[in-house]
């Protein structure tokens, strides 16, 4: 994950100075060199691929460049994702207060392990996109359906990791705990939840995760709005090149998302494992 | 590099694709020419007369494969690929955007649908001024057809929303969620039966645009014209029988062993069904052609599927209007 920021002494013994102060620069860059360069590629496998082209409808990557800032900047995105994010936040904010409550309560109890657990296992390993149609049968096409198809993906994550976590506490600091007659209360809030709490985190990062699958699946296969609804329409008019921008808007914004979500995680959480 | 290597390969197929044919014209010289339709829904009792005309079709010697897909768009996207040989939808804004040599060449239906409202909350247009309506998805022929009446009428709705699926839209008024909307003929039957009274169908001009038609690479055309000619001609004939007799399309189903597994009540369902489409006239029985497109012009550059001044298009780069012709001028016009 982290590569050395600093290759101390240039490989290369290069003759002038300011060669040497060009190559010290580059390399003090080199992730992020590499990083960009790997974007690039892809952007330009991505051009040719569009030029070929390898398919009718498979735009090139100025196209979908062109489109994405026209849609940034004519509020197209904005007004979408004011849609798409309402169901999100929502099904997010539910499935993390439930998630990581069922999740702690498992782990603690032997009892309601064997009563949820399975609920929960069953629920990760089902292809859910073949369960949203039925969700529309109970519950409409409103806004209740879509928050519920993000609950159904982002809450047996966030609850399998919370109970796994509370499970594999630290047994020497449970037992530390208990040596030094902490009460069952003390040994949930001030050890175990304490040593829980990064895979608990993870556990809500992943579940945005599948959040973010959710509601894209609700938006394709209820009702089109916000950002489905940019896709469906963009693709039902041919206008393929808008119809990716959409599409690598999503997965722009849950990456930038997820990255912020970690990088507040190793800064608060996980301080032993930022770099030093 | 890149191109070089995709011509090689693209060579190579062709090759392939000779030997291939010259297998089959050499050793299967009986074998009957399979043509591959790609439809863009479930089969069911809407399109049972399409069923029947492809078993006309495969009388006559043209061997038809149906494959149901999910949209209409696939579909699309199954013929300019060539994994399909004939589609049915209308891809105007496919043809117009992307440029591919796919072009329309028979009308199976034009657009049928009924705004509907609760009789409890509106009666008229008029009361639909400043109101919400619900309609298929944005772009779609119902979004254009409520927005012509929007201009015919001198009202402005408060919001249009979109609800996929006539029949959903039918539950959703049944169930109050709606109050206005427009559904198709089988979702106007179901209100009527459901809720009788309690929904009022508001009267609307006609809108002759192309709901369904049949379309395919022109170079398929070009190449398979006895095949195509014979596809056009049962269709048509198909369409004249139902609409003098709609009863017919249940010995169809009979005599074809056509949807075998549909249930009972929606079988009962079959004849009305198709009464009432042939009373409305439904049926192309031309084939739709010059006129027909040019209507489909003036209606899809409203809906926004086509962009530009509809008599700026050209009806060739739309249409192939040979195979109409030529069938028209054996079975005469009607």
């Amino acid at each position: 994950m982290s590569l050395p920021l600093h290759a101390k002494g240039s490989p290369r013994a290069l003759p002038s100075t300011e060669a040497s102060f060009l190559w010290r620069k580059l390399s003090e860059h080199r992730t992020a060199l590499w990083r960009t360069a790997s974007i690039g590629l892809f952007f330009l496998v991505w051009e040719i691929a569009g030029r070929v082209p390898i398919s009718f409808a498979f735009p090139t990557f100025l196209e979908t460049l062109r489109a994405f800032l026209n849609m940034l900047f004519n509020g197209a995105f904005v007004a979408a994702y004011a849609q798409t994010l309402q169901p999100l936040v929502i099904g997010i904010a539910i499935s993390a207060v439930v998630g990581v409550g069922v999740g702690i309560v498992m782990g603690l109890s032997r009892f309601a392990e064997w009563l949820v657990a399975p609920v929960f296992i069953v629920l990760q390993a089902a292809p859910m996109a073949a369960l949203i149609p039925l969700i529309t049968f109970v519950y409409g096409i409103g806004l209740l359906a879509k928050t519920l198809a993000v609950i159904m993906l982002a809450l047996p994550v966030i609850a399998l990791n919370g109970y796994k976590a509370v499970r594999n506490a630290n047994p020497s600091l449970v037992s530390m705990c208990v040596s030094f007659q902490g009460t069952r209360w003390q040994t949930i809030t001030k050890i175990i939840i304490p040593d829980a709490s990064p895979v608990i985190f993870a556990g809500l990062r992943l579940g945005l995760a599948a959040g973010f699958i959710g509601v894209i699946l609700a938006e394709l296969l209820i009702t089109p709005t916000g950002i489905g609804d940019l896709i469906t329409y963009h693709r039902s008019v041919a206008d393929y090149p808008e119809m990716y921008a959409a599409v690598v808007s999503i997965i722009l914004v849950s990456t930038l998302t997820l990255a912020a979500l970690e990088a507040f995680e190793l800064r608060v959480l996980r301080p032993e494992k930022r770099r030093t | 590099m890149l191109s070089n290597l995709t011509s090689g390969i693209r060579r190579l197929s062709g090759a392939a694709a000779v030997l291939g044919f010259g297998a089959v014209i050499a050793f299967a010289p009986s074998a009957e020419a399979k043509v591959r339709v790609a439809y863009g829904d479930i089969a069911s009792v809407e399109n049972l007369h399409l069923l029947a005309a492809f078993e006309l079709a495969r009388q006559k010697g043209v061997e038809i494969e149906m494959t149901y897909l999910k949209s209409e768009d696939i579909a699309a996207q199954a013929v300019v690929s060539g994994q399909a040989d004939i589609g049915v939808g209308g891809p105007y804004a496919l043809i117009q955007k992307v440029k591919v040599p796919v072009r329309l060449f028979l009308q199976l239906s034009t657009l049928r649908f009924y705004p509907v409202v609760n009789a409890a909350s509106y009666k008229t247009w008029k009361d639909l001024d400043g109101q919400e309506v619900a309609v298929h998805s944005r772009g779609s022929g119902t979004e254009a057809i409520m927005r012509l009446m929007e201009d015919k009428q001198g009202i402005k709705f408060f919001k249009i929303s979109y609800i996929p699926g006539s029949e959903v839209r039918a539950g959703a008024l049944i169930q109050g969620n709606v109050k206005a909307s427009i559904v198709d003929a089988a979702g106007r039957r179901l209100l009527e039966e459901k809720a009788p009274g309690k929904f009022i169908v508001l009267p609307m001009d006609g809108v002759n645009a192309t709901d369904e038609a049949l379309f395919a690479r022109q170079d398929f055309l070009d190449k398979n014209q006895k095949e195509v000619d014979i596809i056009v001609e049962s269709v048509l004939t198909t369409w004249r029988e139902v609409t003098k007799n709609p009863a017919v399309v249940a010995e169809w189903r009979a005599k074809y062993n056509l949807l075998p597994d549909l249930p009972a009540d929606q079988a009962k369902s079959i004849v009305p069904y198709f009464t009432e489409l042939a009373e409305g006239k439904a049926f192309p029985l031309n084939g739709g052609g010059e006129a027909a497109v040019k209507d489909d012009f003036a209606f899809y550059t409203l809906s926004g599927q086509l962009t530009g001044q509809p008599a700026s298009l050209k009806v060739e780069e739309f249409w192939s209007l040979e195979p109409l012709n030529r069938v028209l001028g054996k079975v005469g016009t009607n």
